[in-house]
């Protein structure tokens, strides 16, 4: 009796100092709070950039963009050309393998785009439907045809993951969407879903072992949480150091923040439907100077934004410098009312999300306070983004709250999307939430359809970025977000946040 | 349904009837189920439309509409909503529209953090409510015992939500002894999951099941008190002193067994409510459980993740409900159930 007592105590004690020295290995690697957990391992089936940023790290995708500037450079594609308007060249990498041993060719990228029509497990319809054919000439050429012309097409090329044809078929769908296999500079240790994830270095990857041996990633949504991990020096990293905290960390001796304008711009948008008030340039003009930002910056934002003039960020082809905002003027803003025939002001609901941007509600909340002093009785509708982003595309809201910027560093596609008057037929102005519609905006977007020449494109999206901001007022722009970060100090890590907020660990280095 | 106490003695007609019993309770947990699913597709009307997310970012109009008919979400609310009826009736609880992965799997696989968190939650508050409440009871106007009951109105009072960041302030961050989030290191034995096996494990466990405990750790403690109260002021009690037996046996055998009924009850109750909804202290301490993964459910739409959940957790407390009827009855035999 006493014997298996002992016995059960040293099976005990040898257990626990197995997991202790797990703990030790574990305190080699790099470990991460990050504050979205990934949704699955499949790398076509959540196309958002929380999503992207996991796969980023088991897959690579023909091109892809270099931090910290995010350089569109090759990847499993050497080199592309574009033969003519719809057709793309790509002459892929020799000698890469993927994880499971299986050599990467042509007939993988091949069921890799074929594999974004599938809505069961594809975010990418979009990009999949506007593919004509993929056609692999050898093991090592693939030629893609668009239906209709995609200037932005190489752009986006970071984002499509490449995935092995045989054991992606071969395996349990189940199984594929939790078990990524790719060519990625790192391989899935283990994934328990709500608490890590692992991964190892590929040591074979293509473009050398990654610096970090192993990486944890610990999703923690709750960013209190997620301060305190950092604070008990339980991880090294967190992203979403939300604007509260950040004096608290730069105090605290043993962290450091790291910040980047983020490329994401906030922006107000507006009807302009026909006997609405705000149909009228003087309305729209009013409401944009009666909003005072740069207090919303120092007070809502606590000084981590920056001023926009417009939608797209510097680096984004279309991006207009000579855009100015309209200055703060509230006492302008009543006369132009006073001239539109609105002296006593009208009413208007404002809407947006309450989880999905920085500060999100409150800076709705100050939008409100500033229209109501020049007159313009503001009813807040702010909701979870879960609600909100459906009643955009439903295209019947008069003013809202709404952020963006766009992953292939060209305004084209994105004002497609946000500027086009609504058409079911050609698919144009999904997220045009107040159905916003200007037949000369729509022109000129139009013809940049085929223009595919950076510097042709530059010109004609400047000028009509000018005039969807300076002629139009089709939207109120109101800053761009910063990026936070926040890191151990004195550990060595060498991290420079990306524009695209990937944490993309083979940049990483400690 | 306690039909309430009957003189008869126990025998067969005792078990018939417990029979007949358990038979018409769990009609009525299915009729509760019905309702509960009717109630949550009704809800879905006024979430939102998930299709916007699924069909991605740069999806055009006509994209968006297949994509809500490859799921089905173009039909009626009702032929949905028999469709999952009839779906369910074959163990089919549909597919996540997040992960893409069976629902019901993936709300079994965070079962384990769960169970493991509620109960040491429930042993640590009838553990230490039980004793503090007949320590209270025994003196109840000594300072120590006046601080006791003071603190545990505080407990009872402090929401979850505060009581788990102060607690890792101070225990994570200011003391630095132990981690603020997670489950640590766990161990797979068959398709159990356990934080139990390991010093790393149990030291995540501490922070969050001290906090899901506090508020029921108060209630039993109090309710151990009164029933203490009460149960030391009967004659049988006075007569066990006057023959001279020893205090703890008196307390502990003939005070403490009468006045345990009540908190008995009370925990068997709680622990389904534990298991089923202790979703702010999973979501303080990023604690991989189901009810971290309901709040995520929810903030993204997940609807079949969030219809299966709240009917598992409507079986759960079903269950445990009948589980503390018949522990009643095996308790105290002069409960009868018709």
């Amino acid at each position: 009796m006493k014997k298996t007592f002992y016995l059960l105590i040293a099976i005990a004690v040898a257990v626990m100092v197995f997991g202790a020295s797990v703990a030790v290995l574990a305190a080699s690697s790099l470990v991460v709070a990050q504050d979205v957990a990934p949704r699955m391992m499949n790398p076509h089936g959540d196309d958002s950039d929380a999503g992207l940023q996991y796969m980023a790290n088991f897959f690579d995708g023909l091109l892809q963009r270099k931090g910290p500037d995010g350089t569109l450079m090759p990847a499993l594609a050497e080199r592309w050309e574009r033969l003519d308007q719809l057709t793309w060249k790509f002459y892929l990498r020799k000698g890469v393998k993927f994880h499971n041993g299986n050599p990467f060719t042509a007939a993988d990228v091949k069921f890799s785009f074929e594999r974004l029509n599938n809505p069961d497990v594809s975010e990418f319809i979009n990009t999949g439907k506007s593919i004509a054919g993929v056609e692999a000439l050898d093991d090592f050429t693939v030629v893609i045809k668009t239906k209709e012309p995609i200037p932005w097409f190489a752009n986006n090329m970071h984002q499509v993951f490449i995935m092995d044809k045989e054991s992606t078929e071969s395996r349990d769908p189940g199984d594929v969407m939790v078990k990524p296999i790719g060519t990625g500079a790192y391989k899935l240790v283990e994934w328990v879903k709500g608490s890590y994830v692992r991964m190892e270095a590929n040591a074979d990857y293509w473009e050398g072992a990654p610096p970090l041996q192993t990486v944890e990633i610990r999703p923690v949504t709750e960013s209190s949480t997620r301060f305190a991990a950092l604070a008990s020096g339980q991880v090294d990293i967190v992203t979403g150091v939300p604007v509260e905290l950040y004096d608290k960390i730069v105090t605290n001796p043993k962290l450091d923040v790291v910040s980047r304008p983020a490329r994401r711009s906030i922006f107000l948008a507006l009807n302009n439907k026909p006997g609405s008030p705000t149909a009228d340039m003087r309305v729209r003009k009013a409401m944009y100077m009666a909003i005072n930002e740069d207090e919303i910056i120092e007070k809502v934002m606590r000084g981590h934004a920056a001023p926009a003039a417009q939608i797209p960020d510097p680096p984004t082809i279309g991006y207009n410098g000579n855009i100015q905002r309209l200055k703060y003027d509230p006492a302008e803003a009543k006369k132009l009312l006073k001239d539109a025939g609105y002296e006593k002001g009208f009413e208007i609901t404002l809407s947006g999300p309450n989880d999905r941007y920085v500060q999100d509600a409150k800076i709705a909340e100050a939008v409100a306070k500033y229209l109501a002093k020049v007159g313009i009785k503001t009813k807040l509708d702010v909701k979870p983004k879960s609600i909100f982003f459906p009643e955009v595309t439903e295209g019947k809201l008069d003013f809202y709250l709404i952020g963006w910027f766009d992953g292939t560093f060209d305004m084209g596609r994105t004002y497609f999307k946000l500027a086009h008057t609504r058409d079911k037929e050609s698919g144009h102005g999904v997220f045009n939430g107040a159905a916003f519609s200007d037949p000369d905006i729509d022109k000129l977007l139009q013809s940049t359809a085929d223009i595919v020449n950076p510097q042709e494109r530059g010109k004609v999206l400047q000028q009509l970025n000018k005039m969807a901001m300076v002629d139009k007022i089709a939207w109120i722009p109101l800053h761009y977000q910063e990026d936070l970060y926040a890191i151990q100090k004195g550990k060595g890590i060498n991290f420079k946040p990306r524009p695209d907020r990937w944490m993309v660990y083979k940049e990483i280095s400690k | 349904m306690k039909s309430g106490l009957e003189n008869s003695g126990p025998g067969q007609t005792f078990l018939t009837a417990m029979a007949t019993y358990i038979a018409r309770r769990l009609i009525q947990g299915i009729v509760v189920l019905l309702v509960a699913s009717l109630l949550c597709f009704i809800v879905f009307r006024f979430m939102g439309d998930p299709v916007v997310t699924l069909a991605g970012r740069y999806a055009t109009f006509d994209q968006i509409e297949e994509v809500r008919r490859s799921l089905g979400l173009d039909k009626p609310m009702y032929v949905q909503y028999f469709r999952f009826l009839g779906n369910v009736a074959q163990g089919n609880f549909g597919i996540s529209y997040v992960t893409r992965v069976p629902a019901l799997g993936l709300i079994l696989e965070r079962f384990p953090a769960t169970f493991e968190l509620a109960s040491t939650a429930v042993i640590l508050s009838f553990v230490f409510g039980v004793a503090l409440g007949v320590l209270v009871a025994l003196k109840p106007y000594s300072p120590r015992n006046r601080l006791i009951m003071a603190g545990s109105l505080g407990g009872i009072s402090i929401p979850t939500f505060l009581m788990g960041i102060l607690l890792i302030m101070v225990f994570a961050v200011y003391l630095g002894i132990l981690p603020p989030f997670g489950r640590g290191e766990t161990t797979q034995v068959g398709f159990w999951r356990t934080g139990f096996l390991n010093i790393n494990g149990i030291s995540h466990l501490i922070l969050p099941a001290m906090t899901l405990a506090m508020y029921q750790l108060a209630v039993l403690l109090r309710l151990t008190r009164a029933g203490m109260r009460e149960v030391l002021t009967e004659e049988y009690i006075k007569t066990a002193w006057s023959k001279g037996l020893p205090p703890r046996k008196v307390i502990f055998k003939h005070a403490l067994r009468n006045a345990l009924i009540p908190v008995i009850t009370i925990t068997g109750l709680q622990f389904g409510e534990l298991i089923a909804f202790s979703i702010i202290t999973e979501t303080i301490f990023q604690w991989p459980g189901m009810g971290n993964l309901l709040l995520t459910s929810i903030r993204e739409n997940d609807q079949p993740v969030i219809v299966t959940y709240i009917m598992l957790a409507a079986v759960v407390i079903i269950t445990m409900n009948i589980i503390v009827d018949i522990l009643y009855a095996v308790i105290n035999p002069k409960i009868r159930y018709e």
